[in-house]
C-alpha cells in the first residue's frame, strides 16, 4: 500500500518543546508556597521498629511536618497487590524501605532533618537469596499474603514466600520426555536491571479547598495511578485529579506511586503543595529494577535433533514486595517465552515469584524475556555442540511455524522467525573467515507477543477545522502521539498540521495506559475507527450544509463538495461552524482487547566480536539485528525504538547490574551504576524483514520491546565461539571473562 | 548543618543575556538556582553526581555540570542554559536536527544534549564521529542508543550557529 502520511519521518510532535526546555516534567512543576518532602529509609533489611523519636527533627527551623506510618491510615499500596505500606509499619522487610517523611521549605533542611530522626530497630533473620527464600526455614517475610487486597489466589503457593505460582503448558510433558532420546539439563542465572531512565521518580500533590488531591505524577498509567493513589490514601477516586506531565523515561518502571502519597499526607497536613523528587542513590537502593532470575531447563531431544520436550523452572526474586508488579498473575509474564521461538510439542513452564529481603523488583521493557532467552539461547547451543550438530542447522530443525501451539495459549499466525533469523544470518559475516583468533559470533533470536489492554479516547472537530484527540496516555518519549496524530490524517485523510493530540489523563476514570508494547494497537485501532466515525458524522454535517445527500459528498483537497459539481465548497471548519453543537461532531469511546494478537514479532540477532584474552574485554565488532515488520507508520520513532532497546540490552548483557551483597546495593550512583555511553555502541546493522501483515493500524505491529531481548544470549554464544568459555550468569564482564580464562588455563586445558 | 545558620551571598549571574543579581544560600547548586531561583526548569538533574549530563550548562562558553557547581561559583559569569540557545523563537539548527532525526524520545537528556552539542559544533563546526563520541562522552541517554543523536549531530555540522 502507498500511503500520504503513514510511513513518513516526522519528528515528535512534542519535539519543539523538548528541544527549548519547554516541556514539562513531574520535576519541574513549581506551585506558589510549594515545599519539600524527604524519605528516612531503612538501613537494615529485616527489622522491627522498635521506636521512632522525631522531636529534634520537628524542631528543626524550616522543618513543616514530619511523619511516621501512625500519622497515616493503615493501607497497602501496590499496582495490583497491595502488599507495600507507605511508610514501615512495625517492621522494615529491605534497606531503603521508607520509615518517616519529613516537609521542609527547602529540600536540603528536610534531608538534614532527616539525621534527627531516631529509630531503634530489632533486627530479624533475613533471607536474600529467592531460592533459599522457599526453603521451609525461611524467614517468612509476609505471613498475612493472601489476605492482601488483589492477592492472586489462583496462583497461591504452599512454598514458604512464593507469592505467584504460574504455569504455562502445552501438550504433555512426561509424554515428551519419554519420546525423547537424550535429556539436558542446565541452569542459568541473571541479575538486577535498573531502567536506567534520566528522570528519577518525581511526584507533586496539592490538596484544594475541597479535599481534592491534584497530582502530577511520572507515571505511564496516570488514570490507574488516580485509582491507586484514591486507595493508598483512602479517598474517592474522583477526589484525585491528575495533570499531565512529559515522562522522562519509563522502559516499564514507571508505574507505581512512588511517593505521591507521601506527598499527599504532607500536603494535607501542612496545606502547601509537596514536591518529592528521588535521587538516583534512592532509584538504585529504591526504585523496582529488573528481577533477578534463576532459569533451571531441561530438554528432551530426539537422535534426530527435534527438540520434543521442554522443561522450564524460573525463579524470579521479587524482593521484599511484590506491590511493582502490573498484572494480574503477580508474576513475570515473560517467562512464558523461556521455550523460546521453537515449536516444542510438550513444555512445562513454572515461574515463582518470590519475596526475600532485597531491593522489590519490577518491570523493565520486555519484562522476562532477555533473561529466559539468555537462558534458552546458551542451552540451545549448549546441545547442539553435546549433539554434533551446527547450532544455527539445530535452531532451524526446530523454529515454531505457523499453528503451533505455545504455552501461553496462543496459535500463531504468519510465523516469520525462519525469514528473520536467515536475513540475520545472511547480514552478517556468518560463516566467513575471521580476522582474528580470539573473534567470535553468536546468534540469538526471540519473539514477543503484541499487548492488550484497555484503550479509551476521545475524538472531535474543533471550531477552527482541526480534529482533536483527546488521551489519557501520556508521552513517555515512544512518539505515541505523533503516531496517532499520522493515523487520523492517514484515515482521513488530512494534514498532520491539521490533527492534534492532547494528553488529558483526568478526563478519564481507566485506562490500561502505555506499556506492553499496545499503545499503537489497541489505542491506534481504536483512534482509527473514531475517526472513522467522526469523518462520517463530518460528511453528513456538510450534506446538510450543501443541500445534498451524504453519498453526494466528496473530500478533496482539505474540502467538502457535492459530487460533479464544485459551486459551493466548504472548509472543516466551515462543517464545525454548521454542525456547531451537534454531539456527533464529538465521540468519545472505550474498548478492551483482551487477548494478545495472533500475530507477532520476531528478533533475530548476530554478535561479533573479538576478547582480548590479557584482559577479558570485550570489543563488539558488529551486531546485526533483524525484525519482522509490519508497515511502519513512523520511521524514526520505529528505528529509535530498535537502537535504544538493543543499547540497553548490551547494557543487561555486559555492563549494567544493581549489585547487592546481602540486600545492599553497593552501586549506589550512576558512576558505579554504568549505563552504555556514547562510545559503548557497536556498529549496528539493522535489517526489517517487512510484510504488510500486523494487527495495529495500517497493518504494522509492535517493535519497543524486541531488539532487548536477544542480544545478551548472542553475546554470550560470541564469547564461547571466540575464546571456549561458557557463561551460565550474566553480565559477562570483562573481569568476569578475565577470570574464566585464568581459571580455565590454570586447570591446565 | 542544621544547626549553623545559612550562610547568604549576593551573585551576579549574566543567563542566556540577561543579567541576574541575587542573594542565594552558600552551598546553592548552580542547577537549583537556575531551576528554583530563576525558573528556568529546562536544565534537568538526572544523576546529582555529574555523570548523566543532564544538567549541562555552557559557562563562559565551556559545558559544564550545574549539579556540581555551586551557584557563587558562578558569580560574574555568563551561562547559557537551553532556553537561550532558540533565537527570537526561532530554533537553532542543533535543535531543529535533534527533532528531524530523533536524537531525543522522552526529553529528559536533551537540555544536556543540545547544549552540548551546541557547543562542540561552535568549537568544531565539522565533527568526525570520533570527535563527536567523544565531546558527548559526558551525557547519557536511555532512549535513542545514541545512533540517532550522532546523527542529528551531524545533521547541524558544516554552517556556524545562527546566532
Amino acid at each position: 500500500m502507498t500511503y500520504t502520511v503513514v510511513g513518513k519521518p516526522l519528528g515528535q510532535v512534542e519535539g519543539p518543546a523538548k528541544v527549548t526546555g519547554a516541556a514539562t516534567f513531574t520535576a519541574d512543576v513549581i506551585l506558589p508556597e510549594m515545599i519539600w518532602g524527604k524519605v528516612l529509609r531503612s538501613p537494615l533489611p529485616h527489622a522491627r521498629i522498635v521506636s521512632i523519636d522525631t522531636k529534634a527533627a520537628e524542631q528543626m527551623p524550616g522543618v513543616l511536618a514530619v511523619l511516621t506510618a501512625r500519622d497515616l491510615p493503615d493501607t497497602l499500596t501496590g499496582r495490583v497487590v497491595y502488599d507495600t505500606p507507605v511508610l514501615a509499619r512495625d517492621q522494615v522487610r529491605f534497606i531503603g524501605e521508607k520509615v518517616a517523611v519529613v516537609a521542609a521549605e527547602d529540600p536540603d533542611v528536610a534531608e538534614d532533618a532527616l539525621a534527627l530522626i531516631e529509630v531503634e530497630y530489632q533486627e530479624l533473620p533475613a533471607v536474600f537469596d529467592a531460592e533459599e527464600a522457599m526453603n521451609p526455614d525461611a524467614p517468612l517475610l509476609h505471613p498475612d499474603y493472601r489476605s492482601y487486597p488483589h492477592a492472586p489466589e489462583k496462583f497461591f503457593s504452599e512454598l514458604p514466600n512464593v507469592h505467584s505460582h504460574v504455569t504455562w503448558q502445552v501438550g504433555d510433558i512426561q509424554e515428551g520426555f519419554a519420546q525423547a532420546q537424550q535429556v539436558f539439563e542446565y541452569t542459568f542465572t541473571t541479575h538486577s536491571q535498573h531502567q536506567g531512565f534520566i528522570e528519577p521518580h518525581a511526584s507533586v500533590v496539592s490538596v484544594d479547598s475541597e479535599g481534592r488531591a491534584h497530582l502530577w505524577i511520572s507515571n505511564k498509567m496516570p488514570v490507574r495511578a488516580q485509582k491507586l493513589l484514591a486507595d493508598a490514601v483512602e479517598l474517592p477516586q474522583e477526589q484525585v485529579v491528575v495533570h499531565p506531565v512529559c515522562i522522562g523515561g519509563d522502559f516499564g518502571g514507571k508505574g507505581s506511586l512512588m511517593d505521591a502519597p507521601l506527598c499527599y499526607h504532607l500536603s494535607k497536613r501542612t496545606g502547601r503543595p509537596v514536591k518529592m523528587v528521588m535521587t538516583y542513590t534512592e532509584e538504585l537502593m529504591a526504585g523496582n529494577p529488573r528481577h533477578p532470575a534463576t532459569i533451571s531447563l531441561r530438554t528432551g531431544v530426539t537422535d534426530q535433533g527435534k527438540v520434543v520436550a521442554f522443561q522450564a523452572r524460573v525463579v524470579f526474586d521479587s524482593g521484599a514486595y511484590a506491590g511493582f508488579k502490573p498484572v494480574p498473575i503477580v508474576n513475570i509474564p515473560g517467562a512464558n517465552s523461556a521455550a523460546g521461538v521453537y515449536g516444542t510439542p510438550h513444555v512445562k513452564i513454572d515461574a515463582y515469584s518470590v519475596y526475600t529481603n532485597c531491593v522489590p523488583s519490577g518491570h523493565v521493557r520486555a519484562p522476562g524475556d532477555p533473561q529466559v532467552t539468555f537462558a534458552v539461547e546458551s542451552s540451545m547451543e549448549l546441545i547442539a555442540e553435546a549433539m554434533g550438530i551446527d547450532p544455527l542447522e539445530f535452531r532451524k530443525r526446530n523454529l515454531v511455524q505457523d499453528g503451533d501451539l505455545l504455552p501461553d495459549g496462543h496459535r500463531l499466525e504468519h510465523v516469520r522467525i525462519r525469514q528473520t533469523l536467515e536475513a540475520a544470518i545472511e547480514s552478517s559475516n556468518w560463516g566467513k573467515p575471521k580476522a582474528h583468533p580470539h573473534v567470535g559470533r553468536g546468534v540469538a533470536a526471540s519473539y514477543r507477543h503484541i499487548g492488550a489492554g484497555e484503550a479509551n479516547a476521545e475524538i472531535r472537530l474543533e471550531s477552527d477545522g482541526t480534529v482533536k484527540v483527546i488521551t489519557p496516555v501520556p508521552d513517555t518519549g515512544t512518539g505515541a502521539h505523533t503516531v496517532l496524530q499520522q493515523v487520523v490524517a492517514e484515515t482521513w485523510p488530512l494534514p498532520v498540521e491539521q490533527v492534534q493530540v492532547e494528553a488529558r489523563p483526568e478526563l478519564f476514570e481507566t485506562d490500561s495506559g502505555a506499556g506492553a508494547s499496545r499503545v499503537t494497537y489497541v489505542v491506534g485501532q481504536l483512534v482509527k475507527e473514531m475517526t472513522e466515525e467522526l469523518r462520517a458524522s463530518v460528511c453528513r454535517v456538510a450534506a446538510t450544509a450543501l443541500e445534498c445527500q451524504a453519498e453526494e459528498v466528496v473530500f478533496e483537497d482539505g474540502h467538502y463538495t457535492v459530487k460533479g459539481s464544485s459551486d459551493r465548497t466548504l472548509t472543516l471548519a466551515q462543517v464545525a461552524e454548521a454542525g456547531s453543537g451537534k454531539p456527533e461532531l464529538s465521540i468519545r469511546k472505550t474498548q478492551v482487547n483482551r487477548d494478545n494478537p495472533q500475530v507477532t514479532t520476531f528478533t533475530a540477532q548476530v554478535v561479533e566480536l573479538e576478547v582480548d584474552p590479557e584482559t577479558g574485554q570485550i570489543k563488539i565488532l558488529e551486531v546485526v539485528t533483524s525484525h519482522d515488520v509490519g508497515t511502519i507508520i513512523n520511521p524514526i520513532g520505529h528505528r529509535g525504538q530498535i537502537d535504544g532497546g538493543l543499547i540497553q540490552g548490551i547494557g543487561f548483557g555486559m555492563i549494567e547490574e544493581v549489585v547487592m551483597e546481602e540486600g545492599q546495593v553497593s552501586t549506589l550512583h550512576l558512576g558505579d551504576y554504568k549505563l552504555p555511553n556514547i562510545k559503548d555502541i557497536p556498529p549496528l546493522k539493522t535489517v526489517l524483514v517487512q510484510e504488510e501483515i500486523g494487527p495495529a493500524p495500517f497493518q504494522s505491529k509492535a517493535i519497543g520491546e524486541s531488539s532487548i531481548t536477544p542480544i545478551a544470549a548472542a553475546i554470550a554464544n560470541a564469547v564461547y565461539d571466540a575464546v571456549g568459555v561458557r557463561f551460565y550468569n550474566l553480565p559477562i564482564t570483562a573481569e568476569k571473562v578475565y577470570r574464566a580464562l585464568r581459571e580455565r588455563d590454570s586447570n591446565g586445558e | 548543618m542544621a544547626s549553623e545558620k545559612t550562610m547568604t551571598r549576593t551573585i551576579r549571574l549574566r543567563v542566556n543575556g540577561k543579567e541576574h543579581s541575587l542573594e542565594v544560600p552558600s552551598r546553592r547548586l548552580l542547577v537549583d538556582c537556575l531551576r528554583y531561583d530563576l525558573g528556568l526548569t529546562g536544565t534537568k538533574e538526572g544523576c546529582s553526581v555529574g555523570v548523566c549530563g543532564a544538567c549541562t550548562v555552557l559557562m563562559d562558553g565551556q559545558p559544564i555540570s550545574s549539579c556540581l557547581a555551586l551557584a557563587v561559583f558562578a558569580d560574574g559569569k555568563e551561562i547559557v542554559t537551553v532556553e537561550g540557545i532558540a533565537r527570537e523563537g526561532k530554533l537553532d539548527r542543533v535543535q531543529q536536527s535533534f527533532i528531524d532525526h530523533g536524537g531525543f524520545q522522552c526529553g529528559s537528556c536533551t537540555p544536556g544534549m543540545v547544549v552540548t552539542a551546541r557547543a562542540l559544533l561552535d568549537a568544531n563546526p565539522n565533527p568526525s564521529q570520533d570527535e563527536i563520541k567523544e565531546w558527548m562522552l559526558g551525557n547519557l541517554c536511555r532512549c535513542t542508543g545514541y545512533y540517532q543523536i550522532i546523527e542529528s549531530i551531524q545533521g547541524a555540522a558544516g554552517e556556524a550557529s545562527d546566532a
